[in-house]
């Protein structure tokens, strides 16, 4: 299979950048910038299409959007590379001038995201050609995408960094509301998920679990009752009430088999 | 194999009357759902029953799926998938799949494509991908699987390969075999590149005569990524919905539901009521983005370029709108077998409605500015014609069938989710043409405020998730919704494991690809994107044109780019350079 | 057409300020998912859930580590590794802006030591896991000494501990017939 991957080592890849980049700025003008979709879902195209509409405006740095690969100074690989889209892929790259900075769009460009190890798919830009700059994202947003052309451009620094932890000796786990009886956290965060889902629904639950710190069932009932008498959202004071009838419930078992 | 299902009063009529007319080849009845029910048929009138389903009983063709049951019952099997909507009555509407059993020796079948043209690219699809011909088909060519894939070959057949098996390209040419128009003089227009608009990639070519196309052809599935067999293999149920979510990045919720849905149906689970009502307004929010999208297309496309960035600044709030109720844009995530992700409490709700009502002001000064841009009727109207014969022959769906008179609309058909509880209009425009399709676009984004006013208005109580349910094996149903451009349906069979044993999701688009080429011909070559545009294809330009002067025999190739000027500002032809 | 430029006129200046000023995003808005290794037991919930395998499990079991990595250039933005973490080890958080030139800079990656069997000395369970799992079960109220009994139990490896059950078996099934 023809790719235009070419092995080079760090110091290689990171010196060409830093001339692409050079010679970019040497060109003083606007950076044009050509889209290839390789088989994507189009996720990354529209949101690359609203980032140059008049909320984002990425044509406020001269970034501007070409339609040929002939007026490329930076060529943007979006997709996953599909079987189908490799040689036209390759065509774009060919017919954009050098110096042509390369940017890997979206988890699909990066590395295949979803259908990485698919066999429509060779997996991302990289597979086929030498990338220089990676925008994550599923899609990208808007604002994601005008960070990643000002970090390409050197406008911008980059955040991301590599991380790597190493467990020491003696690490240990926080537990969650130690003074809560396990069982019954469990019950409680499950009934919020189910009603809430899993953001809602461990924000309420654990809202709830600081009230049973307390231990005394009065003072845990009077909180609730404060807190749904201040509350204003019908739905919260609904699953809330649920929630609390779960630790009644337990406590009335408690009272009952003692 | 299937559970117990009693069938739907009304549905079972349809059943009868095919048994009526066709007896002993009628081999089994089973109902998946009580709209739902498979008839296995001697494959030798599988034709003759699709036929008679299809024309004489209002039925539209919405999926056709081969399955590798090889290991299940020692054979092949293809499944027509059609939507029964004689009466137009939700509660007589019916899904009915003719089913036939396909030989593993002999992998072939009659083809239904002569008698139901709407089954053309299907069939070549099932070909491709499972190597079970249908004989008799009229176009020999690939579909699906790209020209570098080696022959002979067919990456769904559960002992074919592993799903990571990547062969080596068998050539580094495009060798697909473009269809020849017989005539003097011929240009050829590929039509071209990745515009800024544009989607995905694709390749035309027109067949014209001056300025007047004759013919088109076109080479899509440039997008093949193997999800089908990528979820079968590596994905259980509960991920399914984020691999179905990326099928397409506009309307992948409803893909993601069209998914949820099949399982759903498949394994008899009901969703609690409040999950209902929001998948619908989160469907609806989609919808409402999408329709935006095409609406400023039409505008850029006409020429109407303020238009055009005005509605896409407007459209930004429907993104904002999205993103407060799943916290992402445009890949929702909020699906699993059973409900939903995440709840919608009233600050959300809040915020929501004060934007809804912003964009509802602002789409509608623009739509009244759009309809009174003389410009808009001057280039819209009467070009291309989707003729009501071509339509009723091949199944085209959502705002491209409506605008040609046709009441299809799967939310009032076979209404899922909340859809039967609110109250909505569904629209039709008689035009055919692009002025149709596109002022139906206009009218619904109207229904998608009300319904969205409801549901968010009268959500009810209760949990937004079942679980503790089990999945039983190798069953199977359909789920389907009516996204943007129309319906998409998944076709879905369970296995062991926490897997799908078979899974088809088909997009709207699939069955709008079709019509293009007879909406085309006749029209002027100028005409051409903004015709493609208006079925909002998922993808709004190609990969390229290639023009075939009938006349002059002579091909020529013009940057798509060309093309897409001449079609906003109606001069300088490039077939003239 | 003058509506048009009413319109225009009224709408004004649409475009936001970023990158001049930070761009706000909804509560609950699904960016980077931030990892928290104190809390992270390496039980692999994320990687089971994750639908892209952006989060991977390995083990050298020569070296007794196990390998948890986050790669964020896969990473599809779902929170499913969220939802399905029972420490809350890892959350997705506002950040947005992870445009890097270096592939190893999209990595995270955290090394967990691996605890050896007490029968055939070899590597076979993450230690912070085990310890977390003991120190849930005297949270739920189980008496010390039934506590020290399951961490016995659970030093052994699966392989040691069915051939202990094995030979309990073996004694249990024979005994009588002596």
């Amino acid at each position: 299979m023809i790719t235009l991957n070419q092995e080079l080592d760090a110091s290689q890849k990171e010196k060409i950048l830093e001339l692409k980049l050079r010679l970019l700025k040497l060109i003083r003008r606007s950076v044009y910038v050509y889209r290839v979709d390789c088989g994507g879902c189009n996720g990354c195209e529209i949101e690359i299409f609203a980032a140059i509409t008049p909320l984002f405006d990425a044509e406020r740095f001269g970034i501007k959007v070409v339609g040929s690969p002939r007026h490329a100074d930076v060529i943007v690989f979006t997709g996953p590379m599909t079987r189908p889209m490799r040689v036209p892929a390759i065509r774009a790259y060919q017919a954009a001038p050098d110096p042509k900075v390369v940017v890997a769009y979206g988890a699909c460009g990066c590395s295949g995201g979803i259908f990485h190890d698919s066999y429509g798919v060779w997996g991302g830009a990289d597979s086929v050609f030498p990338v220089d700059l990676y925008i994550p994202g599923c899609p990208p947003t808007p604002c994601a995408t005008i960070h990643g052309f000002a970090v390409a451009l050197g406008l911008l620094h980059q955040k991301m960094k590599g991380e790597h932890y190493v467990e020491g000796e003696g690490a240990g786990v926080r537990l969650k509301f130690p003074e809560v009886p396990i069982g019954l956290r469990k019950e409680i965060e499950r009934e919020a998920r189910r009603l809430c889902g899993y953001w809602h629904g461990r924000q309420i639950a654990n809202q709830y679990l600081e009230f049973l710190a307390e231990k005394d069932p009065q003072k845990v009932d009077k909180r609730v009752k404060e807190l749904l008498k201040a509350e204003k959202d019908a739905r919260l004071v609904e699953v809330f009430m649920k929630i609390h009838r779960i630790f009644l419930d337990s406590m009335e078992r408690a009272a009952g088999s003692a | 194999m299937q559970h117990e299902v009693k069938p739907e009063q009304g549905g079972k009529k349809h059943v009868d009357a095919l048994r009526a007319k066709f007896g002993a080849a009628i081999l089994e009845e089973a109902w998946q759902t009580p709209d739902q029910v498979t008839l296995t048929v001697d494959l030798n009138s599988l034709p003759e029953v699709v036929e008679e389903a299809y024309y004489r009983q209002g039925g539209w063709l919405s999926s056709v799926v081969g399955n590798d049951e090889r290991s299940l019952n020692g054979h092949f099997a293809v499944y027509y998938v059609l939507s029964i909507e004689e009466e137009r009555d939700p509660r007589k509407n019916i899904w009915l799949t003719v089913k036939a059993l396909v030989p593993p020796d002999k992998p072939e079948f009659p083809s239904v494509t002569p008698r139901v043209p709407a089954a053309i690219w299907y069939e070549r699809d099932v070909r491709d991908l499972f190597g079970i011909h249908p004989v008799g088909h009229p176009d020999p060519r690939r579909l699906a699987l790209p020209d570098d894939w080696p022959e002979n070959f067919h990456p769904l057949r559960k002992d074919a390969m592993d799903y990571r098996y990547r062969p080596e390209p068998t050539t580094e040419e495009e060798t697909f075999d473009f269809i020849e128009v017989e005539g003097e003089g011929l240009v050829e227009i590929p039509l071209g590149p990745l515009h800024v608009t544009s989607d995905e990639p694709g390749h035309f070519r027109l067949f014209v005569d001056g300025e007047t196309v004759v013919d088109a052809d076109y080479r899509l599935f440039y997008c093949h990524r193997g999800l089908e067999k990528l979820a079968e293999n590596r994905l259980d149920y509960d991920q399914i919905h984020f691999l179905a979510e990326r099928i397409c990045g506009i309307c992948g919720y409803h893909h993601s539901i069209a998914y949820t849905m099949a399982v759903e149906n498949a394994i008899g689970l009901e969703v609690p009521p409040r999950a209902q009502y929001i998948r619908t307004i989160l469907l609806e929010t989609e919808r409402l983005h999408s329709h935006i999208l095409n609406l400023g297309l039409a505008c850029h496309f006409i020429g109407f370029d303020t238009g055009f960035m005005q509605l896409f600044r407007v459209r930004e709030k429907s993104m904002e709108m999205a993103e407060i109720l799943t916290g992402a844009r445009k890949t929702y995530g909020m699906n699993l077998i059973g409900g939903v992700r995440k709840d919608i409490l009233k600050d959300e709700r809040d915020r929501v409605l004060a934007l809804m009502a912003g964009v509802r002001k602002e789409v509608d000064e623009m739509i009244d500015i759009l309809v009174n841009t003389p410009n808009l009727f001057h280039r819209t109207q009467g070009v291309g014609i989707l003729d009501r014969k071509v339509a009723r022959d091949l199944s085209p769906v959502g705002p491209t069938i409506r605008g040609s008179g046709y009441r299809r609309d799967t939310r009032a058909d076979h209404p899922y989710c909340a859809y039967d509880r609110v109250p909505w209009k569904l629209i039709t425009q008689e035009g055919n043409d692009v002025l149709a399709r596109t002022l139906v676009r206009a009218s619904e984004i109207y229904e998608i405020f009300s319904i969205l006013e409801k549901c968010l208005s009268e959500m009810p109580d209760g949990p937004i998730l079942v679980e503790g349910f089990t999945y039983k094996p190798h069953r199977w149903a359909v789920g389907c919704v009516e996204a943007p451009r129309g319906e998409d349906i998944h076709w879905l069979m369970t296995d062991n494991n926490q897997k799908v044993y078979r899974w088809r999701p088909r997009a709207s688009s699939y069955n709008n690809w079709p019509p293009i080429r007879y909406m085309l011909r006749g029209n002027v070559i100028s005409n051409a994107p903004l015709i493609v545009a208006s079925i909002d294809p998922c993808y709004s330009c190609t990969e390229r044109v290639t023009v075939i002067d009938v006349r002059k025999k002579k091909a020529k190739t013009i940057p798509y780019q060309e093309l897409e000027r001449y079609c906003r500002e109606q001069k300088d032809s490039p077939l003239k350079s | 057409m003058i509506k048009l430029l009413k319109k225009v006129l009224q709408v004004g200046e649409a475009t936001l300020k970023y990158p001049f000023a930070p761009a706000e995003v909804a509560p609950g808005f699904r960016g980077k998912p931030v990892y928290n290794f104190e809390q992270c037991i390496s039980c692999g919930a994320c990687t089971l859930a994750c639908p892209a395998n952006a989060i991977t499990l390995s083990c050298d079991l020569e070296r007794g580590i196990r390998t948890w990595q986050l790669f964020y250039g896969r990473c599809i933005f779902c929170g499913r590794c969220e939802e399905v973490c029972p420490t809350e080890a890892i959350t997705l958080s506002p950040e947005f802006e992870l445009a890097a030139f270096k592939k190893e800079d999209l990595v995270c990656r955290a090394d967990f030591r691996l605890n050896k069997c007490r029968f055939c000395d070899r590597f076979f369970t993450p230690a912070k896991e085990l310890e977390y799992v003991l120190a849930v079960m005297v949270q739920a109220g189980l008496p010390e000494p039934e506590v020290a009994n399951r961490r016995a139990l659970l030093e052994v490896c699966p392989e040691c501990r069915r051939k202990v059950e094995v030979e309990k078996m073996k004694k249990a099934v024979f005994t009588p017939l002596e």
